[in-house]
């Protein structure tokens, strides 16, 4: 092969490693598998859809290894799993910030993390209590199996393909408090009343300069007229002298 | 005070439209009384010596930056910091944007609006407040706005839905105004050839509260949260007592210390009311008619337009794009908004400079290749993918644009004299039309990622500022075409119909006229000896 054949190929090949080296996995390639069956429960009524709220209602997340992979050695790698929350479709529109990418390490769809287990194959649960800083959406569960570097193997969800079933809706804090609103209400008040103050008194200093100088004013003004006139008459008699 | 007849000093002509922002130029030599220095210890009206060297109607000729001396240096920093006040309080949202949209539930449309929201309100307050600093005076003008608004900025703390959102969004918005009152304060406190200056410093170091918030809210929120270890949806909240407390304190302050003329406040000074309600509409047609106040306002619109709407998106837009965490992008942010400390007074001197070399036309050239380039840069930002080299773009870009604002206001003062305060209000309005126009096309609609919206937006800005290439002053000639045999009287006395010039009133244009000679650029600066002008006063 020619030089510039064997230059092109290898700059081809160090291209492509680059983009392997910065994309993360890619969703699509993990269709296959699917091999963690994932369940979600919420612990007040024991359903796996519905509401939860946050801060008093937990989540049980049971996952195991789906039981037609038993023993078929595709578990050989898996080390870990990332348990985490993820927005369902209906809470993504119109909310580039939650977008699904096909490329894990830009995808923002399961960016709450539940928690991080060790695999067995047997499977696990863990019970979580839904933390404050959740926002109202509605979820599904999605569980990661990843290797010991935490590149992902593996997944398994609550939901379908689609992601319409099994949904779960977290309703969450509201941050208000009681205290906060009277709070702002007492600045309110003092903000404008202070104004106010502060404007009426300049207007009754005002008024009491205005009645002092109005008469002084008056005065003044009148003497200047009378003065004016007394001069111009003293102009007409020494023009006519 | 004033002798009778044909001189009229400032005071008498304090409450005539066209007013409010008399001096506003970096050039005018004293147009209405003579121009002797008074001593170094020269006093006001009560006797009280004044720490800077004055003019004959006691406006400071010195402007010295480290001094809180009573009046001038004091009005200055008053008024720069009531300025910067506002515009931290309604760009205090956008640095904690993505804690507020999961706790309200907003979506790219709700926030969109909101950015709108944030820029509108500020149209209508800003056209009002030329007349109300013209017949309450400015301390008022802002001392009232800033109070008035600290409710609505409460309010934030307190919203739940996207509705209330929007409309808390919109009323802070009103506090913007404070521009003119704070370019209104400086040209009653300082002489004609510094008030450029001394404007492009008060109304650059006032933008730069865009950038500041930038950076403190998001410190405050981690403070609290962090620290305090209060709730996220909750340390939000209480992060905006700060702008709230930040007005309140301000608002006294001016309503304490602070003073309209260098002799006191308006309501101690004899004033006539009359005038205003006489010749408003007189003022408000020749603003109106003067078709360069239309191309400065869509101009202004692509410039400052531009710097409101990237203080809206841009931390947003780096926290979504390259995946970086809040404060940081908070701090990125805000360098757009801190440019202004230098790049406004920086682009206010280049016009100055342009215009002592080539006269208007020069100041008309600096401003089109300052916004042209800034428009550039708006495009290559949206074109670029990675982190680095965005920052580095981001602000280069955002000095160039913010030039540009400070080169406009070079240009205003000689569009109109008799309609100064209303032009000066609609250019200044105009900036948040653009922004809201922007906002609406690029960033609201799902069709466009915000890069390609920032990418557009500059191509928009680009094509606005060609309408530059329009403007022809007959006495100085445009861009493009050079000037004719007419006058600056010529055109300033035209603002005034037969009737009125008989009585002499359009004296103070003629005035202004001889001075604005300078405006012509060195060459033609010899035949200004022929026409010795014939009614100083």
């Amino acid at each position: 092969m020619s030089a510039m054949k064997i230059a092109l190929v290898l700059a081809v090949a160090l291209l492509a490693l680059v983009s392997v080296a910065e994309a993360g996995v890619s969703f699509k390639s993990l269709n296959s598998s699917r091999t963690l069956t994932v369940q979600a429960k919420i612990q007040a009524t024991n359903v796996t859809s519905g509401q939860a709220h946050v801060g008093t209602d937990h989540l049980v997340i049971s996952w195991a290894l789906n039981s037609s992979f038993d023993g078929t050695g595709k578990d050989a790698r898996y080390v870990n799993v990332k348990i985490k929350l993820c927005y369902a479709p209906v809470s993504q529109t119109d909310r580039g910030w939650r977008k699904t990418k096909d490329d894990l390490e830009k995808d923002k769809t399961c960016s709450k993390g539940i928690t991080q287990q060790k695999y067995v194959s047997t499977g696990n649960t863990t019970t979580w209590r839904i933390t404050k800083d959740v926002p109202g959406a509605v979820y599904f569960v999605r569980v990661y199996a990843v290797d010991a570097v935490g590149t992902e193997l593996a997944f398994g969800q609550t939901t379908d393909k689609t992601k319409t079933t099994n949904l779960i809706e977290i309703v969450p804090i509201s941050g208000r408090h009681v205290s906060i609103d009277i709070a702002a209400a007492v600045f309110s008040v003092f903000s404008v009343g202070s104004l106010m103050g502060f404007l009426s008194l300049e207007a009754i200093k005002q008024r009491k300069a205005n009645s002092k100088a109005g008469h002084f004013f008056r005065a003044a003004f009148t003497d200047i007229i009378r003065g004016h006139s007394v001069l111009r008459e003293i102009k007409i008699i020494k023009s006519k002298c | 005070m004033a002798p009778q007849g044909e001189n009229r000093t400032d005071a008498d002509l304090t409450g005539e439209p066209g007013s409010s922002l008399h001096g506003v130029t970096g050039h005018e030599v004293f147009p209405y009384i003579n121009m002797d220095t008074v001593p170094e210890e020269a006093t006001d009206l009560k006797g009280r010596k004044f720490s800077l060297p004055v003019d004959s109607e006691h406006k400071a000729k010195k402007l010295k930056i480290y001094s809180f001396a009573r009046p001038h240096m004091l009005t200055f920093h008053l008024s720069w910091i009531s300025f910067m006040t506002c515009f931290f309080s309604t760009f205090a949202a956008p640095p904690l944007l993505p804690i507020i949209r999961d706790n309200l539930g907003l979506t790219k449309t709700n926030i969109a609006h909101a950015g709108v929201a944030s820029v509108s309100g500020s149209i209508i307050s800003r056209l009002l407040m030329g007349t109300i600093c013209d017949l309450f005076g400015p301390r008022y003008g802002c001392a009232i706005l800033i109070m008035a608004t600290a409710p609505a900025v409460f309010c934030m703390s307190i919203v739940s839905t996207v509705d209330g959102f929007i409309l808390v969004r919109f009323f802070i918005s009103f506090a913007l105004a404070t521009f003119v009152s704070c370019q209104f304060w400086m040209s009653s406190m300082f002489n004609g050839q510094i008030v450029g200056l001394a404007n492009g410093l008060a109304a650059g170091w006032g933008n730069a509260g865009g950038g500041i918030t930038q950076l403190v809210m998001p410190l405050v929120y981690d403070l609290i949260a962090k620290n305090i270890g209060a709730d996220n949806f909750t340390a939000w909240r209480l992060a905006f007592f700060l702008p709230g407390c930040m007005h309140i304190v301000m608002g006294l302050i001016v309503l304490a210390i602070g003073q309209d003329l260098p002799d006191g406040n308006y309501s101690s000074l004899k004033r006539s009311g009359d005038k205003v309600t006489d010749t408003f509409f007189k003022v408000l047609q020749y603003g109106v008619t003067n078709y360069r106040t239309w191309i400065f306002t869509i101009t202004y619109g692509y410039c400052l337009g531009v710097e409101l709407t990237v203080d809206n998106i841009i931390a947003q837009y780096f926290y979504d794009r390259f995946d970086i965490n809040l404060t940081i992008a908070g701090t990125i942010g805000s360098t757009v908004g801190l440019m202004n400390i230098i790049s406004r007074p920086a682009g206010g001197m280049i016009s100055d400079m342009a215009a002592r070399r080539f006269g208007m036309r020069g100041r008309l050239w600096a401003l089109w290749t300052l916004q042209t380039i800034g428009g550039v840069l708006c495009i290559g930002l949206g074109l670029l993918g990675s982190l680095g080299p965005s920052v580095v773009v981001l602000v280069i870009f955002s000095i160039f644009m913010e030039a540009a604002c400070g080169a406009t206001f070079g240009i205003i003062p000689f569009i109109s004299r008799r309609s100064l305060g209303v032009i000066s209000g609609a250019v200044g309005a105009g900036g948040n039309v653009g922004s809201i126009l922007t906002q609406v096309l690029f960033f609201s609609n799902q069709s466009y990622s915000m890069e390609k919206g920032i990418m557009l937006m500059g191509v928009m800005a680009i094509a606005c500022t060609a309408v530059l290439f329009l403007v022809y002053f007959p006495q100085w000639g445009g861009m493009l075409c050079p000037p004719s045999k007419a006058t600056e009287e010529d055109y300033y006395g035209g603002e005034w119909n037969e009737a009125e010039r008989a009585k002499n009133l359009h004296r103070n244009s003629l005035k202004f006229a001889e001075n604005s000679r300078s405006e012509r650029g060195p060459s033609r600066q010899e035949q200004t000896s022929d026409s010795a002008p014939t009614t100083r006063v």
